[in-house]
């Protein structure tokens, strides 16, 4: 074996010049020791990763969040908002969706227009203008004065493509499943009065904790798009 | 974005470099949570357009480490120079190579700390070992040696075929 054990570490770690990674890789061809020594040394880069990877995938602690999410600036207004979110709560908002849902689907408000969200088997389900929105607009590239925006695009760990978007009434993450949009995280719209800057940043951690890999770029989330969404 | 978004982001991987750090979930998290408030204090320091990664992960480590001094001063078992080092890897060739098959944790735990936070910076967390070098403030000839050191250890203890 002509390369030292260093070399080799390096060479796993992605720490070599192409150039002398190229050798490595041609010597390892004909020389059994070397290879089993690269294998070696990938086998505990995976057995670490594989051993740690579902840390990063627990829900973080409301204890940390909270250190980030919650309002910190010291202006009364902080304080009143404080005082609102103790009535209404994020978690509050699913069941304010659902609510609304049923009142929608049951035909109480003939007026409102097409309701954007309805419900199948407990899942809320995006339709009307935010089922069109989460088809067709790219976050990398919507109308400044969009109804609903999106946010991110990514692709969650059960290998759905997922989005968030923010609207009036209704931000949310939407994950493309069978064909529909199942809304997995619902909280109040920019319009609602409830809205802080703290929802697009829960929205964030929510999708961040939700995402395998990097979130979609311009290219990706185009190519999703194209692909109708599907896995 | 806004700094707390940006560390609302970072609060995953944070917690698996802490959790590999301490060997705790709550330990983990209590030190993030020091981290978290050191970070929020002095936030100025950070520079704006370079990586808030690094830095917190710098903070996170800095704060595990004072602990385990403090820990020390205390009695309790932290080896923390390398000639202390020396006598704990002494101490593990007498472990029986695959004794910890499989036991990540335990193989972990038998890492000096200066092993184990770069095992954890360059093997789980993926960082380059300049970077490691610069978060832990030390020479790159530094990383690689403490690096090799702990591989070896862990590739003895968990054996070969892993």
């Amino acid at each position: 074996m002509s390369f030292d054990p260093a070399t080799i570490a390096a060479y796993v770690d992605g720490e070599l010049d192409d150039l002398t990674a190229r050798r490595i890789e041609r010597e390892a061809e004909s020389d059994a020791a070397l290879a089993a020594e690269i294998a070696r040394h990938r086998a505990l880069r995976a057995q670490l990763s594989a051993h740690f990877a579902p840390v990063a995938d627990e829900p973080v602690p409301d204890r940390l969040r909270a250190l980030l999410v919650g309002d910190r600036v010291d202006t009364s207004l902080s304080e009143r908002r404080e005082a609102k979110r103790a009535r209404f709560a994020p978690a509050h908002w699913g069941a304010i969706a659902a609510s609304l849902v049923l009142g929608l689907t049951l035909g109480l408000r003939p007026w409102a227009p097409a309701p954007d969200v309805t419900g199948a088997n407990g899942v809320l389900i995006a339709s009307a203008g935010l089922a069109d929105a989460l088809d067709t607009q790219l976050a990398s590239n919507q109308p400044a004065n969009a109804d609903i925006r999106i946010a991110l695009s990514f692709r969650d760990r059960q290998g759905r493509t997922c989005r968030i978007f923010e609207g009036r009434n209704l931000s949310g993450i939407g994950c493309r499943d069978d064909g529909r949009w199942a809304l997995e995280r619902t909280m109040g719209g920019h319009e609602t009065g409830e809205y802080r800057q703290a929802s697009s940043g829960e929205l964030a951690a929510t999708a961040a904790a939700m995402m395998a890999g990097d979130p979609f770029d311009a290219a990706a989330e185009r190519a999703a798009r194209d692909t109708g969404w599907n896995r | 974005m806004r700094f707390e978004e940006e560390l609302v982001e970072l609060l995953p991987r944070l917690r698996r470099f802490a959790r590999g750090l301490t060997q705790s979930a709550s330990d983990a998290d209590d030190l993030c949570q020091a981290a978290i408030e050191r970070a929020l204090k002095s936030r100025e320091q950070w520079q704006q357009g370079t990586r808030l990664d690094s830095w917190m992960y710098r903070i996170t480590r800095n704060l595990w480490i004072d602990d385990r001094r403090a820990a020390s001063r205390r009695g309790v078992h932290a080896p923390i120079d390398d000639a202390v080092t020396q006598i704990a890897g002494d101490g593990i060739a007498e472990v029986e190579a695959g004794a910890l098959r499989g036991d990540v944790d335990g193989a972990m735990a038998r890492l000096p700390d200066e092993q184990r936070e770069v095992v954890m910076l360059v093997l789980v967390e993926g960082y380059v070992y300049r970077e490691a070098a610069e978060m832990l403030e030390v020479p790159i000839g530094t990383v690689t040696s403490r690096l090799a050191r702990g591989r070896e250890t862990l590739m003895h203890l968990l054996g070969e075929a892993a």
